[in-house]
């Protein structure tokens, strides 16, 4: 049943993939474009999100150069507790909080702490192509981080063993004004996993080191600043065990001039991308679905 | 008879400084524009692609304070210090297209620059034709 849900997910997302790749242009109406092609460059498709973080994935947006931003990521405990926590508002929670900034055009780089774990990141997101209604059908971005784990040293045998790495090529189509999809493969590596004693009296990985995965997020505008958005994250790797749960999320956005707010539902708890794609036990079938909200602050220099 | 003097007087002292401090924030220094600003033509014609965008941009970055009709009558406005006009009277309607976005780019007190947040000239010229849908 699993893996017949996971090859649904994956055929999903290669379609999607697809769709947006095969579909012609309709961001902008070409009979229009044709008339102001004459007193205007042809230049990319603007604000394929509103945001750089949605939900628990980066989007293919780095800001215009100049942009400081700074991010308040929150989840809050898993609802199935019902009212007992409040619907996990009462529960231990998630919080990263963490600064960006734009040095050059298409480049963001930045750093944050997040509670679980005490993991500090820093990363950095690169726009490598950029939507145009004649050139690129797509926006393509980089975005890498590097994480050190903060805990005590009792969790690590060597220093080594606290980092972690995430590359994901983001690749993303404003296909209407309202509608924009994205697609992020993934690629996770964690230094040290944990072990166990198999019967044999082996020493062996609970999970691998590398773990490959894909994301794909749906933005629909309801206004100009108001948009849902769904999000589905899937693992490709196949762990010995502990073999993470997908990710399934859903929330609405409100934009303003210098704010964005997010407020969602979803599985994923970690905040940091690969101890989310990695350790990822809560199921969606199970509706162990954690209340999170992001908000960003960006300011103009 | 002296608590009622002293009480006569504390609301004195009250509704002065009140009145002082309304009359402070009140009058408005003309916004002066360089020629060279109020001449500069805008590049972008005004159709419906450009006050669509127009539009967009002004529910994003201009209506809470000045209103989805420029009447500044958002609730925002209540809290700024300088009146934040109403852009459907003729007092701004008759400013050339150079003058709205000199004003748009270079802000002044409570208004925002532009330049940074919107650096592309078109995003503003576009501004400057959506606005001109609020002259009634």
């Amino acid at each position: 049943m699993k893996n017949k849900i996971k090859n649904i997910s994956v055929y999903l997302s290669c379609l999607i993939l697809l769709v947006f790749i095969s579909t012609r242009l309709n961001a902008q109406d070409p009979a229009e474009l044709s008339t102001e092609s004459t007193e205007t460059k042809i230049k990319p498709v603007k604000n394929t999100f509103e945001s750089a973080v949605l939900l628990d994935n980066q989007t293919v947006i780095v800001p215009i150069k100049g942009t400081f931003e700074m991010d308040i990521q929150h989840r809050f405990g898993t609802i199935n507790n019902g009212a007992k926590d409040l619907f996990g508002l009462f529960a231990p929670s998630n919080i990263r909080i963490a600064l960006s900034y734009v040095p050059i055009k298409n480049l963001l780089v930045g750093a944050g702490i997040t509670k679980d774990r005490m993991q500090t990141d820093i990363h950095l997101k690169y726009a490598l192509i950029k939507q145009t209604p004649t050139k690129f059908p797509v926006s393509i971005s980089y975005f890498g981080n590097m994480v050190i784990d903060g805990r005590d040293g009792s969790y690590f045998r060597y220093n080594v063993h606290r980092f972690s790495y995430f590359n994901q090529l983001i690749i993303a189509r404003k296909i209407t004004e309202k509608l924009s999809i994205q697609v992020a493969p993934s690629l996770s590596w964690f230094n040290n996993i944990e072990g166990y004693v198999n019967s044999n009296g082996d020493i062996k990985n609970k999970m691998k080191n590398e773990h490959i995965a894909i994301s794909t997020m749906i933005r629909y505008k309801l206004s100009e600043s108001t948009a849902l958005n769904f999000g589905y994250d899937q693992a490709l790797t196949a762990h010995p065990t502990n073999n993470p749960h997908p990710n399934l999320c859903f929330g609405f956005e409100k934009t303003t001039s210098a704010h964005n707010f997010q407020i969602f539902a979803g599985n994923y708890y970690g905040i940091v991308p690969q101890s989310n794609n990695l350790f990822n036990q809560n199921d969606y079938m199970k509706s162990q679905y954690v209340l999170g909200f992001n908000i960003s602050r960006l300011w103009n220099y | 008879m002296k608590k009622t003097v002293f009480l006569f007087i504390v609301a004195s002292i009250i509704l002065t400084a009140s009145f002082t401090m309304k009359t402070e924030g009140d009058p408005q220094k003309p916004w002066v524009v360089s020629d060279a600003a109020k001449n500069k033509k805008n590049p972008i014609s005004s159709n419906a692609t450009s006050i669509a965008a127009g539009k967009t941009l002004w529910n994003t970055h201009c209506k809470s304070c000045h209103g989805s009709k420029g009447l500044g009558d958002e609730s925002k406005s209540a809290q700024l210090k300088t009146e934040p006009g109403d852009f459907s009277k003729a007092i701004v309607q008759d400013q050339t297209d150079g003058a709205l976005f000199f004003k748009i780019s270079e802000g002044r007190k409570d208004m925002p620059s532009f330049k940074k947040k919107l650096p592309d000239e078109e995003d503003r010229w576009q501004l400057v034709n959506f606005m001109r849908t609020m002259k009634k």
